[in-house]
């Protein structure tokens, strides 16, 4: 009893040496994807990057742009919501995921722990102004006379502050679209928003067709993270070139109202 | 985290206050001002001052602050741009430039405007109430002493109306304090948007914290008005 009890613990063992090995027949990762079928994709749900459309699936920016890629690859698609964004890094190496693809910022964190795709994407708090004085206010010196609003807590608010605005001078509101609305009744000079929304919302043929969008007091941009050493990073800094010089990416980038990269 | 808390929602219940205080100066005269308006035995000013009182009282306090506030800056320049050119050249060039920039009303004065009159059109119904309820053999009596129609009104029935009313005013007024709230939509920093701001630093607590602020408020003020019922309740039997 105890003999045979042993002998299939060993068998046991033994196969589950050789599965180890036979999973680990390369180091490319593109393989290691083609391989197993399907790309899994770290995500989070923040749209308009990813977020659950009108049919129940995955949609966004970010989302169909893997959705591309995966097809390219001729792999499946597979979106996993990392429950705790500040692990993401930590999944990535134990492989539950393969790539972190979520409006990430590129940081120097990120530069360390992942092998990060060029930035596709970018986000900027821009200064918007009623067009006709926009023109003079071309560095953030010349700021610190103006009445600018801002979202209470918003990253705005931050880039409002960390370019030498008076806190005296900065007005908080209660969103975005409040803070436009400051500067379109003339009851603020400026206000600092997402240069999304700034696209989206001022300019001809917009409600704010008198106000523009005026200097970047920070930007930021959004790269893709894969595993360090993968080579699927130069794979998609290749597609992307591909689809950034057809227009594709231009398209999807207009269809979410963001911003590609240079 | 507590004593950091508290003070900050304090500075912002400051602000509330200061609204709640002088929206009273300016709303109790206001609002008997207009009350003699709806009385009033000149038709074209009773109908003037009843619309007014409906549209006032018919639409949302906050709205009233944004247009107060933000409707001068928004309606004014692109009202003088729809002008057709040949009314914009006989008007003055000052009023089409003052319509073109119009001055704005600060933030804090927008709002003391906007609560004072909604709440002056509030008070100017009770106050009819109060003044329509009093006897009609009280302006008789009056009369038979001699006394002139002011003196009638300021000497016999006023002290009578005051009488009345002080429960429907306590309300309104308890109302009032919180109403102030209202005032974070034009970026008035009071309790609640102080609050508020607690959320985006992950705490949740200190909005909910602020309600103690307007219970013990609240709590004042209804000792208050009840003092004041006890001592104006002479004649009850």
């Amino acid at each position: 009893m105890k003999k045979t009890l042993a002998l299939i613990l060993a068998a046991l063992m033994t196969s589950g040496m050789l599965a180890a090995c036979t999973e680990k027949t390369t180091d490319s990762d593109l393989e290691y994807v083609q391989n197993n079928g399907k790309m899994i994709v770290g995500i989070t749900d923040y749209a308009p990057m990813d977020y659950i459309g009108e049919v129940g699936e995955w949609t966004g920016f970010d989302a169909e742009f893997a959705q591309m890629v995966c097809d390219e690859l001729d792999v499946d698609c597979e979106f996993f919501v990392l429950a705790d964004w500040g692990k993401k890094f930590l999944e990535l190496d134990a492989k539950n995921i393969d790539v972190i693809w979520n409006g990430m910022t590129i940081t120097e964190e990120v530069i360390k722990s992942t092998n990060c795709s060029d930035p596709y994407v970018v986000n900027a708090q821009v200064l918007v102004m009623k067009a006709d004085v926009v023109g003079n206010y071309a560095d953030t010196a010349s700021l610190a006379e103006l009445k600018v609003a801002v979202e209470n807590g918003s990253a705005g608010q931050t880039a409002a502050i960390d370019a030498g605005i008076p806190e005296g001078n900065i007005i908080a509101t209660q969103d975005q679209a409040a803070a436009l609305m400051e500067v379109a009744a003339g009851a603020s000079d400026a206000c600092v928003i997402d240069i999304t929304m700034a696209n989206a919302m001022t300019g001809e043929g917009t409600s704010y067709a008198d106000l523009a969008a005026g200097i970047a007091l920070t930007s930021e941009e959004y790269g893709i993270g894969f595993r360090k050493g993968s080579d699927l990073t130069a794979k998609v800094n290749e597609l992307m070139k591909t689809w950034k010089a057809d227009g594709t990416l231009q398209a999807l980038a207009d269809k979410y109202g963001l911003t590609l990269a240079e | 985290m507590f004593v950091p808390v508290t003070l900050r929602l304090l500075e912002g219940f400051g602000q509330s206050l200061s609204i709640f205080f002088l929206t009273l100066l300016f709303a109790i005269p206001g609002g008997l001002i207009i009350c003699f308006g709806s009385m009033s035995k000149f038709t074209p000013l009773r109908a003037f001052v009843r619309f007014v009182v409906w549209v006032i009282r018919g639409t949302p306090l906050m709205l009233q602050l944004l247009i107060i506030f933000f409707g001068p800056g928004l309606i004014l320049p692109s009202l003088a741009e729809a002008l057709p050119a040949s009314v914009v050249e006989v008007m003055p060039a000052w009023l089409y430039n003052w319509m073109m920039d119009p001055p704005l009303l600060d933030r804090f004065a927008a709002a003391i405007v906007a609560f004072s009159l909604n709440y002056a059109c509030y008070f100017s119904e009770i106050y009819r109430g109060g003044i329509e309820g009093v006897p009609y053999g009280q302006y008789e009596a009056g009369q038979v002493l001699g006394m002139t129609k002011m003196q009638v009104f300021f000497r016999v029935v006023l002290m009578q109306v005051v009488k009345r009313i002080i429960a429907p005013m306590g309300n309104e007024i308890i109302t009032l304090i919180k109403d102030t709230s209202l005032a974070r939509v034009i970026s008035i920093y009071e309790i609640i948007w102080a609050g508020e701001s607690f959320i985006k630093k992950g705490m949740i607590w200190p909005l909910f914290y602020t309600g103690a602020f307007y219970l013990i408020f609240s709590a004042l003020l209804t000792w208050l008005f009840g003092r004041l019922e006890k001592k104006l309740s002479y004649y009850k039997i």
